[in-house]
C-alpha cells in the first residue's frame, strides 16, 4: 500500500519535469533558429569587410598601423583574455567546455611567461573565475542572447584602445564557434594584432580601384571595424551554439524522463496487481476459514 | 546595376538599382552604371538606393562603399532603414 503511494508520487513528479525540459527545448529550438539566423545575417558583412582588407592590405603597412604590431618576441607578453559564456545553465556542457578551453590557453600563455588578464562575459564564467580566485579585469553580464555590434564595440574598444597604446601585447577571444546546431566547438581566436585575412576576392588579379582617400587611410579606418566584427560574431555564434546546446540537453533531458517514467509504471502497475491478488486471497481465505 | 546594403547584423537591401547617392567621409557621391572600380570610406548620412519604382533610403554611418563592374556594396559600420520615400 505505502509502496505504491510512494511511486505514484513519484510518477507525478517526473512527469512534471518532463513538462518543463520539453518546454525549455521548445523554447530553445525556436530561440537557436532566430539566432542562427542572426548567424547567417552577419556572414555577408564579414566577408565584405574580410575581401576588402584583404585586397588592400599590402605586408609594408605592418609597421605603420600600430593594430597590426607585432609583439616584440623576448619581452615579456601582457595579454588580455576575452572569454564569453552564457549567463544561464542547463545547457549541458556548454559553459563546462568554454571555462575548459578558456583555463587551457591560460596556462599555455602562462606557461610561455604571459602575464594574462581575464575579460569574462557571462554569469557562468564569472562564477566560475570568482570561485577559483582569479583576479577578473572586467566582467560583464547584460548581453543576454541577443549581442548587438554595439555590444562588440563597447567590449573591445578598450583594449583595442589599450593595444594601440602598447599596454596590451595581444588580445585573445574564447568563443563557442557555430558551425552547426551539433558542432559547436569553443574555439581561441586572435583578434589583437590583426591577421589580415587572405586575398583571395580578387583572384590574384587586384582590381584597379580609384581610392578615396588612399589605400592607407581606407585601411586605417576598416581595421577597427574588423576587429569589432570578429568580437560581434563570437557573441552571435556563442549565443546561437548556446541554444543548440540547451536543445540537445533538454531533449536527452525530456527522452530520459520517459524511460524512467516507463520504469516506474511498469512497477506501479504490479505492485497495483500484486496487492489485488492479495486482497483476493485475503477474502477467499477468510471466507474459507468461516465456512470451515 | 546590383547593390547590397549590408550592416553588421544583417543584409538591409539587395537587389538592381539605377542610381546610389551615398555619404563618402568628404561629401555625397553619386554612383551611376558603369561606374570605375571605386572604393572610398563612408560618413555619416543618408544613402539614397534609385530603383525602378522609387527609392529607398538608409541612415548609414561609418563602413565603406565599393564598386566593382556593377556590382555596388555599401558595408556600413550602423546602417538602419529610414522609413517612407
Amino acid at each position: 500500500m505505502a509502496k505504491t503511494r510512494e511511486l505514484r508520487r513519484r510518477i507525478k513528479s517526473v512527469q512534471s519535469t518532463r513538462q518543463i525540459t520539453k518546454t525549455m527545448e521548445m523554447v530553445a529550438t525556436s530561440k537557436l533558429k532566430r539566432a542562427q539566423d542572426r548567424v547567417v545575417g552577419a556572414r555577408p558583412y564579414a566577408t565584405a569587410l574580410a575581401e576588402v582588407i584583404g585586397s588592400l592590405y599590402a605586408p609594408e603597412f605592418a609597421e605603420r598601423f600600430p593594430l597590426l604590431r607585432q609583439p616584440a618576441p623576448d619581452a615579456a607578453r601582457r595579454v588580455a583574455l576575452l572569454l564569453i559564456t552564457s549567463n544561464r545553465g542547463l545547457c549541458g556542457g556548454f559553459n563546462a567546455n568554454l571555462i575548459r578551453e578558456a583555463r587551457r590557453r591560460l596556462q599555455e600563455l602562462e606557461g610561455q611567461a604571459a602575464t594574462v588578464e581575464l575579460h569574462l562575459v557571462g554569469r557562468k564564467g564569472i562564477s566560475f573565475f570568482k570561485f577559483s580566485h582569479r583576479t577578473i579585469a572586467s566582467q560583464r553580464i547584460d548581453i543576454g542572447d541577443k549581442p548587438t555590434a554595439a555590444h562588440a564595440a563597447e567590449l573591445v574598444a578598450p583594449l583595442m584602445a589599450r593595444f594601440a597604446t602598447g599596454e596590451l601585447d595581444a588580445v585573445e577571444i574564447v568563443f563557442a564557434k557555430f558551425n552547426s546546431a551539433m558542432s559547436t566547438p569553443p574555439t581561441t581566436l586572435r583578434i589583437l594584432p590583426v591577421d589580415p585575412p587572405a586575398d583571395r576576392w580578387s583572384g590574384g588579379q587586384a582590381v584597379n580601384y580609384i581610392l578615396k582617400p588612399s589605400a592607407e587611410a581606407i585601411l586605417e579606418q576598416l581595421l577597427p571595424l574588423y576587429v569589432r566584427n570578429q568580437v560581434f560574431r563570437a557573441l552571435v555564434e556563442t549565443a546561437a551554439a548556446e541554444h543548440g546546446a540547451r536543445r540537445t540537453a533538454m531533449k536527452n533531458a525530456t527522452d530520459s524522463a520517459g524511460d524512467i517514467l516507463d520504469i516506474l509504471r511498469r512497477t506501479y502497475n504490479r505492485a497495483r496487481q500484486a496487492q489485488i491478488t492479495q486482497e483476493l486471497a485475503e477474502i477467499v481465505g477468510g471466507a474459507e476459514a468461516l465456512r470451515g | 546595376m546590383r547593390v547590397t546594403v549590408l550592416s553588421p547584423e544583417r543584409s538591409l537591401y539587395d537587389g538592381d538599382a539605377d542610381a546610389v547617392v551615398a555619404p563618402a567621409y568628404d561629401g555625397q557621391v553619386g554612383i551611376l552604371p558603369r561606374h570605375a572600380p571605386f572604393l572610398t570610406v563612408l560618413g555619416e548620412g543618408t544613402l539614397t538606393v534609385q530603383h525602378g519604382a522609387g527609392a529607398t533610403q538608409f541612415r548609414v554611418a561609418g563602413g565603406f562603399l565599393q564598386v566593382v563592374t556593377d556590382v555596388i556594396r555599401v558595408v556600413a559600420d550602423a546602417a538602419e532603414p529610414l522609413p517612407g520615400a
